[in-house]
Order: C-alpha cells, then sequence, then structure tokens
C-alpha cells in the first residue's frame, strides 16, 4: 500500500473511533455533573433497543438466499424462540436455532 | 463489602468471553470473507489484517477494499467509510449509564461494535455494576481478537477453507440473528414495544433486500422510533 493508502485507513480508523469513544464519554461527564443531567434521555433509550432489532432484520438475510435457506432461516428461528421462551437464557436457544438451521440445510444437500 | 472482596476481574472477563462466543459464528465467516475479498484485490495479509485490526467495522471495511479497487479518490473513499460508521455515535451513550468511568475508555471503546453494543445493552443492566467493566473487557477483546485472525486466516487461506467446508460459511452466520432473537423477544411482551419492534425489523430486513444494507441500521431504527412515537394502544377502561 502506498503511503497515501495508509494515511486513508488510518483517518478511517480514527474517525471511527471517534464516533465511538467521544458521545461516551460526553454522556458520562454529563451523567456525573452537577450541571448536567441525571438520567438518559428517553429517546436515547428507545432508540438503544431498536438499533438492535434493526441488527436483528439485517442479520435475517441468509448469506445464499434461496427457498431452503429462508426455510431453515424461519425453522431455526421458530426453535430459537421455542427454547428461549422455556429457558430465558442467551446460549442454548442460540445453540439449538444454529443446530436446526445446519439440520435443514444439511438435510436439502442429501 | 463481601461483593467487592470476593470480586475477580478475571472472572468477570471470562464470563465475558463466554459469553461473546456466540458472537463468534457471525465473525468468523465474515472475517474469513474480508481477508479473501482483500486478498483477491490485491491487498497483503498484513495490510488487510492492518485494515481489519485498525478500522474494525465490517460493512465499512468491504466498502474501503471495494472503492479502492474501484479507482475512487481517496477522500470518497474515506467519507463514504466514515457515513456507513456514523451509527456507533448512538451506541456510547446507551452504554454510558451502565459502564463505570475508567481512563482506558477512549481505547477500549474501539471494541464497540454493532453485536458488542447489542450484547452489552442486553447483558449489563443483569451484572452487578462491580462485575461490568471486566464483562465488557472480556467480550470486546475476544470478539476483535477472532476478527484480526480471521482477516489473516481469510487472506492467506480463505479459498482453500471455503472450498473445503462451504455449508459451514452458511450455516454459522446463522448465530447471530438467533442471539439477536433472545435479545429482542424479551421487548415483545408490551404491544407499542411490539409494534416499533416489528417495525424496526421488517424494515432492516426490507431494506437489506433491497440491496440498502449499508444504510439498513439507521433508517430502520428511525422507522422503529417514529412507530413507537405514533402508535398508540388504547388502554381498556374498568368498568366502574
Amino acid at each position: 500500500m502506498s503511503i497515501e493508502l495508509w494515511l486513508a485507513v488510518a483517518v478511517s480508523a480514527i474517525g471511527t473511533l471517534l464516533m465511538r469513544v467521544v458521545p461516551f464519554l460526553w454522556m458520562q461527564r454529563r451523567l456525573g455533573s452537577d450541571t448536567g443531567i441525571n438520567t438518559m434521555p428517553q429517546w436515547l433509550g428507545i432508540l438503544g433497543p431498536l438499533m438492535i432489532a434493526a441488527v436483528l432484520g439485517v442479520s435475517i438475510m441468509p448469506v445464499n438466499p434461496s427457498t431452503v435457506s429462508w426455510l431453515a432461516t424461519a425453522i431455526g428461528l421458530s426453535i430459537t424462540l421455542i427454547i428461549w421462551w422455556r429457558l430465558r437464557s442467551l446460549g442454548w436457544p442460540v445453540a439449538a436455532g444454529v443446530a436446526a438451521f445446519g439440520l435443514v440445510e444439511i438435510v436439502a444437500t442429501l | 463489602m463481601n461483593q467487592l472482596a470476593s470480586h475477580s476481574p478475571w472472572r468477570s472477563a471470562l464470563q465475558g468471553v463466554r459469553e461473546a462466543i456466540p458472537l463468534l459464528g457471525g465473525y468468523i465467516p465474515v472475517a474469513l470473507s474480508f481477508g479473501l475479498v482483500a486478498s483477491q484485490a490485491g491487498f497483503s495479509t498484513f495490510e488487510a489484517t492492518a485494515i481489519s485490526t485498525l478500522i474494525y467495522a465490517g460493512a465499512s471495511q468491504f466498502l474501503f477494499v471495494g472503492m479502492i479497487v474501484t479507482g475512487a479518490p481517496l477522500w470518497l473513499v474515506v467519507a463514504m467509510t466514515l457515513l456507513i460508521n456514523v451509527r456507533h455515535v448512538v451506541y456510547g451513550p446507551n452504554l454510558a449509564e451502565l459502564l463505570p468511568r475508567s481512563r482506558h475508555w477512549p481505547w477500549l471503546m474501539h471494541g464497540l461494535t454493532d453485536q458488542v453494543f447489542a450484547l452489552a445493552l442486553t447483558r449489563l443492566p443483569q451484572l452487578p455494576e462491580i462485575k461490568r467493566f471486566s464483562w465488557f473487557v472480556g467480550s470486546s477483546l475476544l470478539a476483535w481478537g477472532v476478527w484480526i485472525v480471521g482477516t489473516a486466516v481469510g487472506a492467506t487461506a480463505g479459498e482453500a477453507f471455503t472450498a473445503r467446508w462451504p455449508l459451514l460459511g452458511e450455516i454459522m452466520p446463522f448465530a447471530l440473528p438467533a442471539l439477536f432473537l433472545t435479545m429482542v423477544a424479551p421487548r415483545f411482551t408490551n404491544k407499542r414495544w411490539a409494534a416499533a419492534m416489528g417495525c424496526t425489523i421488517l424494515a432492516a430486513l426490507g431494506l437489506t433486500l433491497s440491496g440498502w444494507s449499508n444504510v439498513a441500521i439507521p433508517l430502520a431504527a428511525a422507522c422503529g422510533a417514529l412507530c413507537f412515537y405514533t402508535v398508540k394502544f388504547q388502554t381498556r377502561s374498568q368498568p366502574s
């Protein structure tokens, strides 16, 4: 890579880091100060969970979209939800969902 | 006092590592793909790994490499990379209340990706305050490390790897939607939240299907917020 390209990587990296750090530190200072705010603004508390829902929506799309992969996705998500409903934990529902998804994909290739 | 005495930062960090393991199902295939794409675009293994180490933001790294290959001007490459990552601006403030103050945040926040944010926002409120810092260090460092190693492996042996186990690259990424589903599911007990969440998920999926995956997260979240503030459910009045 040329010097210019390394510089582009550095600027992109520093810019991305600043977007992660500065708002975090700014909010921590505001929350802790006498003149600032005592609790987080309501809109921010709403936007957080919605961002997670958006990441879910983006990640639902299969790597290679096809009838089989969409069917595997529907079955995998259903199994994940059923196991979550019973256990209310993070690990086992994910493992069961991936196993169900993989099983459908493997059976379809036989 | 007892909690303080019995607290082990290593144990909390290991808990973070353990709880971040489901994220790797999504990280490994994408990191391998990035390494492969970067090496095919003419970047060396060292350069591809350096991009993953320094920028550490999946979608924007693919865009960065793709635009460089097409010969786009560098200022535009940097501008587009930063534009895609601008969604990270709302992640930090959401975690500010949950994490203790530390002089290490300026470099630790480098690990705040979409997935780490989602996991942290769900798990941190459930953990005692004393464990949170170490938990975040453990989970974010594991994700970052795997991303870097995955890129290096992808750049050196990605082609052979995907040819040998083609199905693995399709199955492992399913860990991400499964994990995020378990994170958003508790919100579906409330009608207003269920409507906003449902609207967000459908909007994000629709935007991704239409090829707008780079802006799907902030746009879909904005749709969900609009839905949250505009759709009101009437509560049934109790008979007197």
